[in-house]
């Protein structure tokens, strides 16, 4: 090998090396701290569950947060449970009709409050119909109250960022110094290898980058000395609590006898079965509740699955139909005359010539057949087209179309379970997908389906459900807005405004000039938030946003702030190509425009324009 | 072959002993488990109710300075106090249920007379003295709930078949529940 190769990649392995293993290091430095119980006591302290869940989670937010909170809430009167029978599956949540005041409930509190009130319907909601039955929107609301609680532990001094600034500082200044080596090592090979190209800089801009992401990712929460005081007396709670066998046999509706030893119980995962009653996650799609009619009953949804014929418009079946006919009748008219159960040939070659003419004889029969079949299935299905009307219990992709490795695949076909309360049983119908951004579960929908297909040919929202009004934008900075809220530290100077909240559907529509669906979050590294809005028609991805803040922002904001000027956008605005940015003080906003929407860049200067306005530093600054 | 067939039935025999013995080691150690949970329940009422003893003599006094001329009321709470003390030293559950429940009625009617005096109302120890006896009164209401229900639980272990087997072989005795007595189940109103 060639020593001055070898020089280089030693340099650079040494670099990178050097820099993971001070990331190790402190990853192993900061882990939280594993408290000794206290003796075991009866004794509450004043922290929230949800707060205290985190202690005794080794500073982790688990979904007993969630659980312990709503038991809490019934605990001090918000809500009231009640157990009708000897399943507590079947338990009700009552919102009484004087309730306590509210003002001072914590965020997360209110937010677990707001759900409960948000899905009641005369003041009555299912235990198990507080479950979500949109993923992201689950992901969002839990993520949220996540943060929330985080921030209340934070500015009670019981818990802090894993890393903290200066650790930050530390690995993001040693992110500097491998940057400048990569870029030495870079330009180092170029030179003797007399590349035609040098690309230093880019190399080392990338590096620095990508360490810096990494450094960013938010390790989690970690131990203070209070808090490692207070953990260890929750913790001895938990030891009293888990001593009384009976207490993890409760129902949820004990809440009244046992106050908030059950809240508290559910926060340190005493509660085995409450626990397991009470979820707010995701909920099952074959099992859901439903308020239509103004009474709450559960459904159980099938959802078909294999038969072709599913979802299919009237011509595609009918064109299946005459081809299976047209090949079965070929198959018999061609192999029919050979057709002879028992060949009586003494011709070895005969007999096995006459036994495949049978299977094709048989085939060509049940090809004739299954057409006829469709053909007379698809016709009278256009005969006993029905409307139904009723309650949206789920909607999800059911089939999609692949588009090749590069592109991903387009949903051409939902699944939409809508109950009409005609019986405790339905069947998910399929939704054209450029009707699925049109309507939300719990909407009020009029349908005109095929039964044989479980087509929809027609749909039209009616009336708006409950849940919309608990609809979260979905990608906005998850942990350091609530974290500034209640005046604790801020991860960074200014966060910026999440990409969900820049522009409206409506928005991004009218400068691309073709209707998109609500936005939907993207899974970026680091301290980027991003969405991405697809074409309302098929699907396709058209229009991507991302924004960040503080100092990754200033090294992003350099590398995108070329092209044309736009002057009155923000602190300052360029576009180039399909690409626009913006950038208000710290914060900037990345803007692309995707796919068969890329030749739609003129509005683009007018979206973001429309986007400065509701970015926080824009108000006063832009 | 005859010598195979009583090696296989001599290790079948072994292994059932020792399942045996297994499961009423498990049988035992669950037991004393639960007579040490009852036991720290216990005890976590006796403190409870030991902090009442010592708030009652602080209260009939701070009373007694606005309300000296209602002595019967005064003295049936100290009597009461007494009773639920010497009940506490002598054997026996159902006794000092009976005490307790007796002061915890006095302590009620003391608290009904003091709203008929508005000086006492306002008086700013009497007013901490309430607040501290109405949580100790919810911390001996959550005590009792987290003894009965340990009591229960071992009760239940001590009676249900084949737990019995070992908790007559090693006298495990159920236990007494802490409970109001019959005509005084009403709960004391102490209002802070």
């Amino acid at each position: 090998m060639d020593p001055r190769l070898l020089l280089d990649l030693v340099v650079s392995a040494v670099a990178l090396a050097g820099w993971f293993a001070a990331y190790g290091l402190v990853r192993v430095l900061t882990r939280p701290a594993s408290p000794t119980p206290a003796p075991a006591t009866m004794e509450l302290g004043t922290e929230p569950p949800a707060v205290v869940s985190l202690l005794v989670s080794r500073w982790s937010v688990t979904e007993d947060a969630a659980e312990a909170t709503l038991l809490d809430l019934a605990a001090r009167g918000f809500v009231e449970l009640r157990q009708p029978d000897d399943d507590p599956m079947r338990t009700t949540l009552h919102l009484p009709p004087t309730p306590p005041d509210d003002s001072g409930l914590r965020p997360y509190e209110r937010r677990v409050l707001d759900r409960v009130r948000g899905l009641a319907v005369d003041g009555v909601v299912p235990l198990t119909a507080l479950t979500f039955r949109d993923r992201a929107q689950a992901k969002t609301w839990n993520r949220r109250l996540r943060a929330q609680v985080v921030a209340d532990a934070r500015a009670a001094g019981l818990s802090r960022r894993r890393f903290g600034p200066t650790v930050t500082s530390l690995l993001t200044a040693a992110a500097v110094v491998v940057g400048v080596a990569i870029g030495i090592v870079v330009w180092h090979y170029s030179i003797w290898h007399q590349a035609e190209e040098n690309l230093a800089i880019e190399a080392g801009t990338a590096t620095f980058a990508a360490l810096t992401a990494i450094a960013g990712l938010s390790p989690g929460e970690r131990d203070t000395p209070l808090g490692r005081q207070v953990a260890a007396r929750w913790l001895g709670v938990r030891d009293w609590l888990r001593g009384h066998e009976q207490f993890d046999e409760l129902p949820p509706a004990s809440v009244a006898i046992w106050d908030r030893y059950l809240s508290y119980g559910a926060a340190v995962g005493a509660t085995r079965r409450t626990s397991t009653v009470l979820d707010l996650g995701m909920g099952d799609r074959r099992l859901l509740w439903s308020s239509y009619g103004d009474t709450w009953h559960r459904v159980r949804v099938r959802y078909p699955r294999f038969s072709a014929r599913y979802g299919q418009t009237l011509p595609k079946l009918l064109l299946r139909a005459a081809i299976s006919i047209a090949v079965g009748g070929f198959l018999l008219k061609v192999f029919g005359v050979a057709f002879d159960l028992v060949p009586t040939s003494a011709d070895q070659a005969e007999r096995v010539f006459a036994f495949v003419a049978d299977g094709i004889v048989v085939v060509g029969l049940v090809l004739l057949v299954s057409g006829g079949h469709t053909l007379v299935r698809g016709v009278a299905d256009l005969v006993t087209e029905r409307t139904v009307t009723g309650e949206v219990l789920w909607l999800e992709v059911w089939r999609t179309t692949g588009q090749g490795d590069d592109r991903p695949a387009r949903p051409w076909l939902h699944y939409l379970a809508v109950d009409d309360g005609s019986g405790d049983r339905t069947t998910a119908w399929g939704l054209p997908s450029q009707w699925a951004g049109d309507c939300h579960d719990g909407d009020i929908v009029t349908i005109r389906v095929r039964p044989w297909t479980r087509r929809v040919v027609a749909f039209s929202v009616v009336g708006h459900g409950r849940s919309r009004g608990s609809v979260e934008p979905i990608g906005t900075d998850q942990t350091r807005t609530p974290v500034a809220e209640r005046g604790g530290r801020a991860g960074s100077t200014q966060a910026a405004r999440g990409p969900a909240e820049l522009f409206t559907v409506d928005e991004v529509g009218q400068a691309l000039g073709l209707p998109v669906r609500p936005a939907e979050r993207l899974d970026l590294p680091g301290p980027v938030t991003g969405v991405q809005f697809r074409a309302a028609g098929d699907g396709r991805p058209v229009l991507a946003v991302a924004t960040l803040s503080g100092a990754a922002a200033q090294w992003v904001w350099r590398l995108n702030s070329r092209g044309r000027e736009l002057p009155g956008i923000g602190d300052e605005a360029y576009a180039s190509g399909e690409r626009a940015v913006l950038r208000v003080r710290d914060s900037i906003v990345l803007v692309r425009v995707l796919g068969d929407a890329r030749d739609r860049t003129a509005r683009l200067p007018w979206l973001l324009a429309q986007g400065t306005a509701r970015m926080p530093a824009g108000r006063d600054g832009g | 072959m005859q010598t195979g067939f009583i090696l296989a039935a001599g290790g079948l025999f072994c292994l059932l002993v020792a399942v045996m013995i297994g499961w009423a080691l498990a049988a035992y150690n669950r037991l004393i488990r639960q007579r040490n949970q009852v036991q720290a329940s216990w005890a976590q009422i006796d403190v409870q109710l030991k902090r009442r003893y010592d708030l009652v003599p602080n209260l009939v006094e701070t009373v007694k300075g606005y309300a000296a001329h209602e002595r019967g009321t005064l003295e049936a709470v100290l009597a009461a106090r007494d009773g639920a003390i010497a009940a506490a030293a002598a054997p026996g559950l159902p006794a000092r249920a009976g005490a307790e429940d007796a002061l915890t009625q006095s302590l009620g009617r003391l608290f009904a007379l003091a709203e008929a005096y508005p000086d006492l109302k306002a008086n700013q120890n009497f007013a901490v003295l309430q607040g501290e006896l109405a949580r100790t009164e919810d911390k001996i209401a959550y005590a009792r709930q987290f003894y009965n229900s340990a009591v229960q639980t071992y009760n239940t272990s001590t009676q249900s078949v084949p737990s019995n087997l070992i908790a007559g072989l090693g006298g495990f005795r159920p236990m007494d529940y802490f409970e109001a007595l019959d005509g005084e189940r009403a709960a004391v109103q102490v209002r802070s």
